[in-house]
């Protein structure tokens, strides 16, 4: 090999090892909003929240088996899976709903109907919901047939939502199915249906 | 002559002549066996359906990747499972061959993937010790075996193992440089990719002891080589280019990692999964469930990379043993497919099963059956084939 051409060689492996270099440092450097930062890098949260629009008309029930899987979509933000036959599917440690609507309202009733995923040391789920950060109770799910819940929301809480409420589902009973499920593998309950009634 | 040459080409055939009709006849018989499995299980079989009905699980995510590129963040269908977890040449080639033919892009795939099949056979031909018999069963492995579903439709696996073949090619060839090339586009192909580079450290190690060099003088002697310093370096620029792409476009260098969380890969001791995967028996009937059956195939790639150990072909053997463990830490999904489309172990198997003219028959025999009944599988979705 000629001494230009090894020069130019090694110029070449300077080049070279100053790029990986540089992107081993981007590497240690992630640029991500916080959502992705806490889903994918930091883990800590199982509920990485999307951009739904959360389109709902008050007083609908929203069936979250495959029959209703396009009106279902819109409002689902995060920690679900499916629709499967029996419903959505949280998966995780939390799950969230979004509605917005545009009528007029004063009073509202959330309502849900649940199926408990069961195992065997773990018979019943505990799934406290809040709405839009307010924490409104905690039902006790127990698996087939599904069962109906019924959770008022305060009068100012929707005054205060302006047509936008947020459902979050804490599950803090969730459960692994096998020895090697990851966290946001953890299994609790399916949905079947939800809907905000006017009171 | 030794007996590792005894199916010998017809005088009429030159040798070069021969080494493009075998895969190419295979390549054919390949394609009538997929499509008779085809039409003996999907509703509505033709051949213009062919390509499309073929392309099952990641093959339709390589699909959307090569026509619509990688997702943003967030995804444009609002789900956790962004594609960034699929390495970008092989899609980006089929993408330059859908824009330049204008075919659908399952079929420009379909042919691509042929057309590589074909080329990896041709460039392991040294590899394979230049034995008739192997290239024929390594041809038929390829083309028309248990296997040929990933490497005719459109996967990743095809460009990876001729990469992988064109790697050790050059290494035998004593091209070390030239290796490096190739390795740049391996580790764009598949993250294992990069594990490459230690198969042309050992390679670089053996000709520095060749040449009487010790462990004291190998940095130094390494050093003055600025062609085998530009190999080491450039093993892995594929995949760092592939890092400053995503870092550009979703801001994470390490989304491709970062992603298996939303694939829900739980991550454990090698030894544990694959123990937990043996044990996993029928609840009833005799045949082994899919996690026996992905053990067996990871515990076969295990006994091959020993065999290329005891052969003397370290660099071969320790890339197949990085390979086959890496994927492992993360359970045992698709370690069949790993193991298959792993290029080190289907050229010593075919060439162990070319140890003699009755074993090559049945080899061979049990390869084109096999393609007929694991593209059945395929099409009915059977679970070790993910």
């Amino acid at each position: 090999m000629s001494s230009a051409l090894r020069i130019g060689a090694y110029a070449l492996v300077v080049l070279v090892a100053g790029f990986e270099l540089v992107v081993f440092w981007l590497m240690l450097h992630p640029d991500v909003p916080p959502d992705y930062r806490a889903y994918y890098i930091d883990k800590t949260t199982t509920c990485l929240n999307q951009p739904v629009a959360g389109t709902y008309a008050l007083g609908t029930t929203i069936d979250f088996t495959p029959d209703g899987r396009e009106a279902a979509k819109p409002l689902r933000v995060c920690g679900w899976e499916g629709p499967a036959g029996d419903g959505n599917h949280a998966v995780g440690t939390s799950a969230r709903l979004r509605f917005v609507y545009t009528e007029p309202a004063t009073a509202l009733r959330l309502e849900l109907r649940l199926v408990a995923v069961k195992k065997d040391d773990q018979p019943t789920q505990r799934v406290t919901v809040s709405v839009n950060g307010q924490p409104l109770g905690t039902l006790t799910v127990t698996g087939d047939p599904p069962q109906d819940f019924a959770l008022d929301l305060p009068a100012d809480l929707v005054s205060e939502a302006n047509g936008h409420i947020e459902v979050e589902f804490d599950l803090p009973d969730a459960v692994q199915m096998r020895p090697t499920d990851p966290d946001n593998r953890r299994r609790s309950i399916k949905l079947v249906s939800a809907a905000l009634i006017p009171a | 002559m030794s007996d590792a040459l005894a199916v010998r080409t017809p005088r009429s055939l030159p040798l070069e002549a021969a080494l493009l009709a075998i895969p190419v006849a295979l390549a054919c018989a390949g394609l009538l066996i997929r499509f008779l499995a085809y039409a003996a299980t999907a509703d509505d079989p033709s051949i213009a359906s062919f390509a499309a009905g073929m392309c099952r699980w990641d093959c339709q995510w390589y699909v959307k990747l090569a026509e619509q590129g990688y997702d943003g963040f967030p995804t444009p269908t609002l789900i956790n499972a962004g594609n960034w977890a699929f390495f970008p040449l092989y899609p980006l080639l089929v993408g330059i061959v859908r824009a330049l033919t204008g075919l659908e892009t399952i079929v420009a795939a379909t042919g691509l993937s042929l057309l590589v099949c074909i080329a990896t056979a041709r460039v392991a031909w040294p590899l394979l010790g230049r034995n008739l018999r192997a290239y024929t069963l390594f041809s038929a492995f390829l083309l028309a075996g248990p296997f040929s579903i990933w490497f005719t439709t459109f996967y990743t696996e095809v460009l990876f193992l001729f990469l992988t073949v064109c790697v050790f090619a050059a290494l035998q060839a004593r091209r070390i440089l030239l290796a490096g090339v190739f390795a740049a586009l391996l580790s764009a192909t598949r993250i294992v990719g990069c594990f490459i580079v230690f198969a042309i450290l050992i390679k670089i190690w053996l000709r520095h002891r060749e040449a009487g060099g010790t462990w004291r003088d190998f940095i130094p002697a390494v050093l003055k080589r600025p062609d085998w310093l530009l190999a080491i370096f450039i093993a892995p620029l594929g995949l760092f280019a592939y890092m400053l792409f995503l870092h550009l476009h979703v801001g994470d260098a390490l989304a491709f990692s970062h992603v298996q969380r939303a694939w829900a890969r739980p991550t454990g001791n090698p030894l544990g999964f694959l123990w937990q995967a043996l044990t996993t028996f029928p609840a009833q009937g005799w045949i082994p469930t899919p996690p026996q059956q992905l053990a067996v195939a990871t515990l076969v790639g295990y006994a091959l990379a020993i065999v290329l150990l005891v052969r003397r072909q370290y660099a071969m053997a320790v890339y197949a043993l990085m390979c086959l463990t890496a994927p492992l830490f993360a359970g045992m999904a698709s370690m069949l497919r790993f193991t298959a489309g792993l290029a080190p172990i289907p050229l010593i198997l075919t060439q162990l099963l070319a140890s003699s003219r009755w074993l090559f028959a049945i080899a061979l025999l049990v390869f084109l059956a096999s393609g007929y009944f694991t593209t059945i599988g395929w099409l009915t979705e059977y679970l070790s084939l993910v």
